[in-house]
Protein backbone atom coordinates (compact mmCIF):
# COMPACT_ATOMS: atom_id res chain seq x y z
CA UNK A 1 0.00 0.00 0.00
CA UNK A 2 1.47 3.33 -1.06
CA UNK A 3 1.07 5.80 1.80
CA UNK A 4 1.57 9.55 2.05
CA UNK A 5 1.33 11.56 5.26
CA UNK A 6 1.41 15.33 5.23
CA UNK A 7 1.16 18.09 7.80
CA UNK A 8 -0.34 21.49 7.17
CA UNK A 9 -0.95 23.88 10.11
CA UNK A 10 -0.16 21.30 12.75
CA UNK A 11 1.60 20.95 16.09
CA UNK A 12 3.35 17.73 15.06
CA UNK A 13 1.45 15.62 17.54
CA UNK A 14 -0.43 13.79 14.81
CA UNK A 15 2.82 12.66 13.18
CA UNK A 16 4.07 11.40 16.53
CA UNK A 17 0.77 9.65 17.30
CA UNK A 18 1.63 6.70 15.03
CA UNK A 19 4.14 5.65 17.70
CA UNK A 20 1.15 4.89 19.92
CA UNK A 21 0.68 1.76 17.86
CA UNK A 22 3.67 0.31 19.72
CA UNK A 23 4.78 -2.99 18.25
CA UNK A 24 1.85 -2.72 15.84
CA UNK A 25 3.80 -0.01 14.06
CA UNK A 26 6.34 -2.59 12.84
CA UNK A 27 3.56 -4.53 11.17
CA UNK A 28 2.17 -1.36 9.57
CA UNK A 29 5.58 -0.27 8.31
CA UNK A 30 6.21 -3.69 6.77
CA UNK A 31 3.03 -3.35 4.76
CA UNK A 32 3.27 0.22 3.48
CA UNK A 33 5.52 1.96 1.03
CA UNK A 34 6.00 5.54 2.18
CA UNK A 35 5.98 7.73 -0.89
CA UNK A 36 5.81 11.08 0.89
CA UNK A 37 5.99 11.95 4.61
CA UNK A 38 8.01 15.09 5.37
CA UNK A 39 8.21 14.36 9.11
CA UNK A 40 9.83 11.01 8.43
CA UNK A 41 11.59 10.91 5.08
CA UNK A 42 13.18 13.56 2.95
CA UNK A 43 11.04 14.40 -0.03
CA UNK A 44 10.28 17.75 -1.57
CA UNK A 45 7.26 19.19 -3.23
CA UNK A 46 8.78 18.56 -6.65
CA UNK A 47 9.07 14.84 -5.82
CA UNK A 48 5.39 14.80 -5.07
CA UNK A 49 4.57 16.72 -8.21
CA UNK A 50 6.42 14.12 -10.28
CA UNK A 51 4.16 11.27 -9.10
CA UNK A 52 1.45 10.16 -11.54
CA UNK A 53 -2.14 11.07 -10.72
CA UNK A 54 -3.89 8.64 -8.35
CA UNK A 55 -0.70 6.71 -7.77
CA UNK A 56 -0.82 7.04 -3.96
CA UNK A 57 -3.24 4.55 -2.41
CA UNK A 58 -3.92 6.45 0.81
CA UNK A 59 -2.95 9.94 1.97
CA UNK A 60 -3.41 11.18 5.52
CA UNK A 61 -3.42 14.94 6.05
CA UNK A 62 -3.08 16.39 9.52
CA UNK A 63 -3.33 20.06 10.48
CA UNK A 64 -5.53 23.02 9.74
CA UNK A 65 -5.47 24.77 6.35
CA UNK A 66 -3.95 28.11 7.26
CA UNK A 67 -1.69 29.27 4.43
CA UNK A 68 -1.84 29.46 0.66
CA UNK A 69 0.88 26.80 0.60
CA UNK A 70 -1.21 24.42 2.76
CA UNK A 71 -3.97 24.74 0.23
CA UNK A 72 -1.74 24.13 -2.77
CA UNK A 73 -0.12 21.10 -1.16
CA UNK A 74 -3.38 19.38 -0.32
CA UNK A 75 -4.67 20.09 -3.80
CA UNK A 76 -1.62 18.31 -5.24
CA UNK A 77 -2.04 15.46 -2.75
CA UNK A 78 -5.69 15.13 -3.67
CA UNK A 79 -4.79 14.73 -7.32
CA UNK A 80 -2.13 12.11 -6.57
CA UNK A 81 -4.25 10.02 -4.19
CA UNK A 82 -6.92 7.39 -4.55
CA UNK A 83 -8.08 7.95 -0.96
CA UNK A 84 -7.43 11.08 1.05
CA UNK A 85 -8.35 11.32 4.71
CA UNK A 86 -8.39 13.96 7.42
CA UNK A 87 -6.19 12.76 10.26
CA UNK A 88 -6.71 14.46 13.60
CA UNK A 89 -9.04 17.16 14.86
CA UNK A 90 -7.46 20.07 12.94
CA UNK A 91 -7.90 18.55 9.49
CA UNK A 92 -11.29 17.16 10.56
CA UNK A 93 -12.88 20.23 12.19
CA UNK A 94 -10.30 23.01 12.21
CA UNK A 95 -8.96 22.13 15.64
CA UNK A 96 -7.59 24.52 18.22
CA UNK A 97 -5.75 26.74 15.68
CA UNK A 98 -9.11 27.59 14.10
CA UNK A 99 -10.16 29.43 17.27
CA UNK A 100 -8.03 32.22 15.77
CA UNK A 101 -10.95 32.79 13.41
CA UNK A 102 -12.61 34.68 16.24
CA UNK A 103 -10.31 37.59 15.54
CA UNK A 104 -10.18 39.31 12.18
CA UNK A 105 -6.72 40.21 10.83
CA UNK A 106 -4.83 38.56 13.65
CA UNK A 107 -1.32 39.29 12.29
CA UNK A 108 -2.01 43.00 12.00
CA UNK A 109 -3.24 43.11 15.56
CA UNK A 110 -0.12 41.35 16.84
CA UNK A 111 2.53 42.86 14.56
CA UNK A 112 1.04 46.20 13.65
CA UNK A 113 -0.88 47.65 10.73
CA UNK A 114 0.35 46.81 7.25
CA UNK A 115 2.11 43.67 8.41
CA UNK A 116 2.28 40.89 5.85
CA UNK A 117 3.97 37.60 6.60
CA UNK A 118 6.98 37.22 4.37
CA UNK A 119 9.92 39.49 3.80
CA UNK A 120 10.77 42.17 6.35
CA UNK A 121 8.84 45.31 5.51
CA UNK A 122 10.16 46.95 2.37
CA UNK A 123 12.46 44.07 1.40
CA UNK A 124 12.04 41.24 -1.05
CA UNK A 125 12.92 37.76 0.07
CA UNK A 126 13.29 34.63 -1.95
CA UNK A 127 12.09 32.23 0.71
CA UNK A 128 9.29 34.34 2.05
CA UNK A 129 6.81 32.42 4.19
CA UNK A 130 3.52 31.84 2.41
CA UNK A 131 0.52 34.13 2.66
CA UNK A 132 -1.92 33.46 5.48
CA UNK A 133 -5.43 32.67 4.32
CA UNK A 134 -8.08 35.02 5.75
CA UNK A 135 -9.45 32.12 7.80
CA UNK A 136 -8.26 28.80 9.17
CA UNK A 137 -10.17 26.02 7.40
CA UNK A 138 -10.90 22.35 7.87
CA UNK A 139 -9.55 20.10 5.12
CA UNK A 140 -12.95 19.38 3.58
CA UNK A 141 -13.44 23.09 2.86
CA UNK A 142 -10.53 22.86 0.43
CA UNK A 143 -10.60 19.38 -1.14
CA UNK A 144 -13.01 16.43 -1.06
CA UNK A 145 -12.23 14.20 1.92
CA UNK A 146 -12.90 10.45 1.72
CA UNK A 147 -12.63 9.52 5.40
CA UNK A 148 -11.64 10.82 8.84
CA UNK A 149 -9.39 9.45 11.55
CA UNK A 150 -10.42 11.85 14.33
CA UNK A 151 -8.80 12.85 17.61
CA UNK A 152 -6.27 15.25 19.09
CA UNK A 153 -4.26 13.27 18.30
CA UNK A 154 -6.07 10.13 17.10
CA UNK A 155 -5.92 7.43 19.78
CA UNK A 156 -4.09 4.16 19.06
CA UNK A 157 -7.24 2.04 18.83
CA UNK A 158 -8.70 4.21 16.09
CA UNK A 159 -5.42 4.40 14.17
CA UNK A 160 -5.29 0.59 14.24
CA UNK A 161 -8.90 0.39 13.08
CA UNK A 162 -8.06 2.65 10.18
CA UNK A 163 -5.01 0.61 9.04
CA UNK A 164 -7.02 -2.58 9.28
CA UNK A 165 -9.64 -1.17 6.93
CA UNK A 166 -7.01 0.31 4.62
CA UNK A 167 -5.12 -3.00 4.30
CA UNK A 168 -8.39 -4.82 3.64
CA UNK A 169 -9.19 -2.15 1.02
CA UNK A 170 -12.41 -1.56 2.88
CA UNK A 171 -12.47 2.19 3.47
CA UNK A 172 -16.07 3.11 2.81
CA UNK A 173 -16.46 6.70 1.61
CA UNK A 174 -17.39 9.16 4.32
CA UNK A 175 -16.36 6.83 7.11
CA UNK A 176 -15.32 8.37 10.40
CA UNK A 177 -13.13 5.99 12.34
CA UNK A 178 -14.83 6.46 15.72
CA UNK A 179 -18.06 5.42 17.42
CA UNK A 180 -21.51 6.70 16.53
CA UNK A 181 -22.62 6.77 20.16
CA UNK A 182 -21.75 9.37 22.76
CA UNK A 183 -18.58 9.16 24.83
CA UNK A 184 -20.65 8.99 28.04
CA UNK A 185 -21.61 5.45 27.05
CA UNK A 186 -18.04 4.27 27.43
CA UNK A 187 -17.23 6.41 30.46
CA UNK A 188 -16.97 4.51 33.75
CA UNK A 189 -17.97 7.51 35.90
CA UNK A 190 -21.36 7.30 37.61
CA UNK A 191 -24.10 9.74 36.77
CA UNK A 192 -26.58 10.75 39.44
CA UNK A 193 -27.52 14.37 39.80
CA UNK A 194 -27.89 15.60 36.27
CA UNK A 195 -28.03 19.12 37.56
CA UNK A 196 -25.46 21.86 37.62
CA UNK A 197 -25.48 24.10 40.68
CA UNK A 198 -22.18 25.67 39.67
CA UNK A 199 -19.74 25.71 36.78
CA UNK A 200 -16.04 25.34 37.56
CA UNK A 201 -12.90 24.93 35.49
CA UNK A 202 -10.85 21.77 35.88
CA UNK A 203 -7.98 23.44 37.75
CA UNK A 204 -10.31 24.91 40.37
CA UNK A 205 -11.39 21.64 41.95
CA UNK A 206 -10.15 18.22 42.87
CA UNK A 207 -12.84 16.12 41.22
CA UNK A 208 -14.37 13.11 42.90
CA UNK A 209 -12.73 10.08 41.22
CA UNK A 210 -15.95 8.11 40.67
CA UNK A 211 -18.63 10.65 39.86
CA UNK A 212 -19.51 12.14 36.49
CA UNK A 213 -17.51 15.34 35.95
CA UNK A 214 -20.47 17.22 34.52
CA UNK A 215 -22.40 16.45 37.70
CA UNK A 216 -19.54 18.10 39.57
CA UNK A 217 -19.82 21.31 37.55
CA UNK A 218 -16.92 20.65 35.18
CA UNK A 219 -17.94 21.16 31.56
CA UNK A 220 -17.43 17.75 29.99
CA UNK A 221 -18.35 17.34 26.32
CA UNK A 222 -18.96 13.60 26.69
CA UNK A 223 -22.69 13.86 25.91
CA UNK A 224 -22.09 15.29 22.43
CA UNK A 225 -18.75 13.69 21.48
CA UNK A 226 -18.17 10.42 19.65
CA UNK A 227 -17.05 7.42 21.63
CA UNK A 228 -13.85 5.71 20.54
CA UNK A 229 -11.08 6.75 22.91
CA UNK A 230 -12.34 4.71 25.87
CA UNK A 231 -13.15 8.01 27.65
CA UNK A 232 -9.44 8.60 28.12
CA UNK A 233 -9.76 12.09 29.58
CA UNK A 234 -12.58 11.51 32.12
CA UNK A 235 -10.75 8.38 33.26
CA UNK A 236 -7.74 10.58 33.97
CA UNK A 237 -9.77 13.17 35.86
CA UNK A 238 -10.02 15.67 33.01
CA UNK A 239 -13.21 16.55 31.15
CA UNK A 240 -13.70 15.55 27.53
CA UNK A 241 -13.10 18.59 25.37
CA UNK A 242 -14.56 17.01 22.25
CA UNK A 243 -11.53 16.03 20.16
CA UNK A 244 -13.24 13.14 18.35
CA UNK A 245 -15.90 15.48 17.05
CA UNK A 246 -19.66 15.43 17.49
CA UNK A 247 -21.87 12.36 17.29
CA UNK A 248 -24.12 12.29 14.22
CA UNK A 249 -27.04 13.06 16.53
CA UNK A 250 -25.43 16.12 18.14
CA UNK A 251 -24.99 18.19 14.97
CA UNK A 252 -23.24 21.40 16.02
CA UNK A 253 -21.44 20.19 19.14
CA UNK A 254 -21.24 23.58 20.80
CA UNK A 255 -24.93 24.36 20.42
CA UNK A 256 -25.90 20.83 21.44
CA UNK A 257 -23.76 21.10 24.56
CA UNK A 258 -25.00 24.62 25.29
CA UNK A 259 -28.51 23.26 25.18
CA UNK A 260 -27.70 20.32 27.43
CA UNK A 261 -25.84 22.27 30.05
CA UNK A 262 -28.31 25.15 30.19
CA UNK A 263 -31.09 22.67 30.82
CA UNK A 264 -29.11 21.17 33.72
CA UNK A 265 -28.41 24.46 35.50
CA UNK A 266 -30.28 24.84 38.79
CA UNK A 267 -30.25 27.50 41.48
CA UNK A 268 -32.66 25.87 43.91
CA UNK A 269 -36.31 25.43 43.00
CA UNK A 270 -36.97 26.44 39.39
CA UNK A 271 -39.09 29.53 38.91
CA UNK A 272 -38.97 33.24 38.31
CA UNK A 273 -37.24 34.00 41.61
CA UNK A 274 -34.35 31.71 40.64
CA UNK A 275 -33.62 33.50 37.33
CA UNK A 276 -30.93 35.88 38.65
CA UNK A 277 -29.01 33.11 40.38
CA UNK A 278 -29.32 30.85 37.33
CA UNK A 279 -27.90 33.65 35.20
CA UNK A 280 -24.96 33.95 37.57
CA UNK A 281 -24.18 30.26 37.13
CA UNK A 282 -24.44 30.58 33.36
CA UNK A 283 -22.22 33.68 33.44
CA UNK A 284 -19.53 31.68 35.20
CA UNK A 285 -18.96 29.62 32.07
CA UNK A 286 -15.66 31.13 30.98
CA UNK A 287 -15.04 31.51 27.23
CA UNK A 288 -18.07 29.70 25.81
CA UNK A 289 -16.64 29.62 22.27
CA UNK A 290 -13.24 28.28 23.31
CA UNK A 291 -14.82 25.74 25.64
CA UNK A 292 -17.69 24.47 23.52
CA UNK A 293 -16.17 24.87 20.05
CA UNK A 294 -12.67 23.92 21.16
CA UNK A 295 -11.87 21.76 18.12
CA UNK A 296 -14.86 22.42 15.88
CA UNK A 297 -14.93 26.16 15.34
CA UNK A 298 -13.79 26.11 11.70
CA UNK A 299 -16.41 23.62 10.67
CA UNK A 300 -19.39 24.57 12.83
CA UNK A 301 -18.82 28.16 13.97
CA UNK A 302 -17.84 29.47 10.57
CA UNK A 303 -21.26 30.07 8.97
CA UNK A 304 -22.35 32.28 11.86
CA UNK A 305 -19.03 34.02 12.00
CA UNK A 306 -19.26 34.78 8.29
CA UNK A 307 -22.63 36.41 8.90
CA UNK A 308 -21.17 38.49 11.68
CA UNK A 309 -18.25 39.58 9.46
CA UNK A 310 -20.51 40.61 6.61
CA UNK A 311 -22.57 42.54 9.07
CA UNK A 312 -19.51 44.35 10.40
CA UNK A 313 -18.44 45.21 6.85
CA UNK A 314 -21.87 46.64 6.10
CA UNK A 315 -21.70 48.74 9.25
CA UNK A 316 -18.14 49.94 8.65
CA UNK B 1 -34.62 52.14 -2.06
CA UNK B 2 -37.59 50.45 -0.34
CA UNK B 3 -37.46 50.29 3.43
CA UNK B 4 -35.77 47.23 4.92
CA UNK B 5 -38.38 44.70 6.03
CA UNK B 6 -36.88 42.33 8.60
CA UNK B 7 -37.63 38.64 8.33
CA UNK B 8 -38.55 37.01 11.63
CA UNK B 9 -38.92 33.35 12.40
CA UNK B 10 -41.25 32.93 15.39
CA UNK B 11 -41.30 29.69 17.34
CA UNK B 12 -44.58 29.80 19.24
CA UNK B 13 -45.77 27.45 21.96
CA UNK B 14 -49.15 26.05 20.93
CA UNK B 15 -50.63 26.45 24.41
CA UNK B 16 -49.92 30.14 24.78
CA UNK B 17 -48.08 32.29 22.25
CA UNK B 18 -49.53 30.53 19.18
CA UNK B 19 -53.01 30.86 20.66
CA UNK B 20 -52.22 34.52 21.44
CA UNK B 21 -51.24 35.00 17.80
CA UNK B 22 -54.52 33.43 16.69
CA UNK B 23 -56.39 35.74 19.01
CA UNK B 24 -54.58 38.74 17.57
CA UNK B 25 -55.75 37.54 14.17
CA UNK B 26 -59.38 36.88 15.05
CA UNK B 27 -59.52 40.21 16.93
CA UNK B 28 -58.33 41.83 13.69
CA UNK B 29 -55.45 43.58 15.43
CA UNK B 30 -53.07 45.36 13.11
CA UNK B 31 -49.41 44.37 13.33
CA UNK B 32 -46.56 44.01 10.84
CA UNK B 33 -46.58 40.83 8.73
CA UNK B 34 -42.86 40.14 9.16
CA UNK B 35 -43.02 37.06 11.38
CA UNK B 36 -43.24 33.54 10.00
CA UNK B 37 -44.83 31.50 12.80
CA UNK B 38 -43.74 27.94 13.55
CA UNK B 39 -45.90 26.24 16.14
CA UNK B 40 -44.16 24.03 18.68
CA UNK B 41 -45.59 21.97 21.51
CA UNK B 42 -43.71 23.90 24.18
CA UNK B 43 -41.06 26.62 24.13
CA UNK B 44 -38.85 24.03 25.83
CA UNK B 45 -38.78 22.16 22.54
CA UNK B 46 -36.88 24.95 20.77
CA UNK B 47 -33.28 23.92 20.30
CA UNK B 48 -30.55 26.56 20.05
CA UNK B 49 -29.57 24.86 16.79
CA UNK B 50 -32.97 25.76 15.31
CA UNK B 51 -32.49 29.39 16.26
CA UNK B 52 -29.06 29.49 14.65
CA UNK B 53 -30.35 27.58 11.63
CA UNK B 54 -33.03 30.24 11.15
CA UNK B 55 -30.45 33.02 11.33
CA UNK B 56 -28.18 31.22 8.88
CA UNK B 57 -31.06 30.55 6.51
CA UNK B 58 -32.00 34.18 6.16
CA UNK B 59 -33.85 35.39 9.24
CA UNK B 60 -32.87 38.78 10.66
CA UNK B 61 -34.33 37.86 14.03
CA UNK B 62 -35.85 34.93 15.89
CA UNK B 63 -38.74 35.21 18.33
CA UNK B 64 -39.54 32.50 20.83
CA UNK B 65 -42.92 32.77 22.48
CA UNK B 66 -43.58 30.70 25.59
CA UNK B 67 -45.99 30.47 28.49
CA UNK B 68 -45.58 32.80 31.44
CA UNK B 69 -43.49 31.46 34.35
CA UNK B 70 -45.60 28.96 36.25
CA UNK B 71 -47.91 28.31 33.28
CA UNK B 72 -45.87 25.92 31.10
CA UNK B 73 -47.92 22.81 30.39
CA UNK B 74 -44.81 20.75 30.89
CA UNK B 75 -44.02 22.65 34.09
CA UNK B 76 -40.40 23.63 33.37
CA UNK B 77 -40.07 23.81 29.56
CA UNK B 78 -40.06 27.59 29.52
CA UNK B 79 -37.42 27.76 32.30
CA UNK B 80 -35.16 25.48 30.33
CA UNK B 81 -35.58 27.61 27.23
CA UNK B 82 -34.91 30.78 29.18
CA UNK B 83 -31.53 29.45 30.31
CA UNK B 84 -30.66 28.19 26.83
CA UNK B 85 -31.53 31.45 25.13
CA UNK B 86 -29.65 33.41 27.79
CA UNK B 87 -26.47 31.48 27.07
CA UNK B 88 -27.03 31.44 23.32
CA UNK B 89 -27.34 35.21 23.26
CA UNK B 90 -24.06 35.50 25.12
CA UNK B 91 -22.36 33.26 22.56
CA UNK B 92 -23.87 35.17 19.62
CA UNK B 93 -22.58 38.42 21.11
CA UNK B 94 -19.09 36.95 21.36
CA UNK B 95 -19.25 36.08 17.68
CA UNK B 96 -20.26 39.60 16.77
CA UNK B 97 -23.98 39.08 16.20
CA UNK B 98 -26.30 41.39 18.13
CA UNK B 99 -27.98 39.30 20.85
CA UNK B 100 -31.11 41.44 20.45
CA UNK B 101 -31.81 39.44 17.29
CA UNK B 102 -32.97 36.57 19.47
CA UNK B 103 -35.92 37.41 21.66
CA UNK B 104 -37.79 35.33 24.22
CA UNK B 105 -41.20 36.56 25.35
CA UNK B 106 -43.91 35.20 27.59
CA UNK B 107 -47.28 35.51 25.86
CA UNK B 108 -50.44 33.83 27.14
CA UNK B 109 -53.36 32.59 25.06
CA UNK B 110 -55.44 35.60 26.10
CA UNK B 111 -52.78 38.16 25.22
CA UNK B 112 -53.55 38.81 21.57
CA UNK B 113 -52.75 42.48 21.97
CA UNK B 114 -49.49 41.69 23.67
CA UNK B 115 -48.51 39.38 20.80
CA UNK B 116 -49.17 42.15 18.29
CA UNK B 117 -47.15 44.56 20.43
CA UNK B 118 -44.20 42.16 20.77
CA UNK B 119 -44.03 41.66 17.00
CA UNK B 120 -44.30 45.41 16.34
CA UNK B 121 -41.54 46.15 18.85
CA UNK B 122 -39.31 43.44 17.48
CA UNK B 123 -39.75 44.66 13.90
CA UNK B 124 -38.87 48.18 15.02
CA UNK B 125 -35.79 46.93 16.84
CA UNK B 126 -34.61 44.88 13.87
CA UNK B 127 -35.10 47.85 11.57
CA UNK B 128 -32.86 49.80 13.87
CA UNK B 129 -30.25 47.03 13.87
CA UNK B 130 -30.41 46.60 10.09
CA UNK B 131 -30.33 43.43 8.01
CA UNK B 132 -28.27 40.47 9.13
CA UNK B 133 -27.82 39.31 5.56
CA UNK B 134 -26.24 41.58 3.00
CA UNK B 135 -28.71 44.24 1.94
CA UNK B 136 -31.78 42.65 3.50
CA UNK B 137 -33.28 41.47 0.22
CA UNK B 138 -33.56 44.97 -1.14
CA UNK B 139 -31.32 44.20 -4.12
S1 LIG C 1 -17.62 12.48 33.00
FE1 LIG C 1 -18.08 13.27 30.96
S2 LIG C 1 -17.99 11.51 29.59
FE2 LIG C 1 -18.16 10.72 31.70
S3 LIG C 1 -20.37 10.45 32.04
FE3 LIG C 1 -19.85 12.50 32.79
S4 LIG C 1 -20.25 13.85 31.03
FE4 LIG C 1 -20.13 11.76 30.22
S1 LIG D 1 -12.12 12.07 26.24
FE1 LIG D 1 -12.77 13.57 24.69
S2 LIG D 1 -11.02 15.03 24.50
FE2 LIG D 1 -10.28 13.17 25.58
S3 LIG D 1 -9.41 11.88 23.96
FE3 LIG D 1 -11.56 11.22 24.24
S4 LIG D 1 -12.74 12.45 22.75
FE4 LIG D 1 -10.73 13.42 22.95
S1 LIG E 1 -46.18 24.65 27.24
FE1 LIG E 1 -45.95 26.73 26.66
S2 LIG E 1 -43.87 27.06 27.16
FE2 LIG E 1 -44.13 25.00 27.79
Amino acid sequence: MKLAVYWTGSCGGCDVSFLELGMGLLEVLSRVEIVFWPALVDAKRRDLERLPARSVDVTLVNGVIRTAENKEMVEILREKSKFLGAYGACAHLGGIPALANQVNGVTEIVFGPGFRPGAPLGEAAEDAPPELLPEALSLDEVVPVDFVVPGCPPPAGLIARFFEAAFAEAISPGRIFAGEKALCEECPRTREDRRLTRIVRPHEVQPDPEKCLLDQGIICLGPVTRAGCGAACPKGGMPCTGCLGPTPKAGDPALAMLSALASLVRAGEEGESAFPEENKILDSLVDPIGTLYKYSFAKYGRPLLKLARKRQEVRA
Amino acid sequence: MPEFEPRIVAFLCRWCAAAGADLAGTSRLQYPPNAIPIRVNCSGRVEPQWVVEALKAGADGVLIGGCHPGDCHYVVGNYKTRRRIYLLRRMLAEMGIEPERVRLEWISATEGARFAQVVSDFVAELKRLGPLHGNGGRG
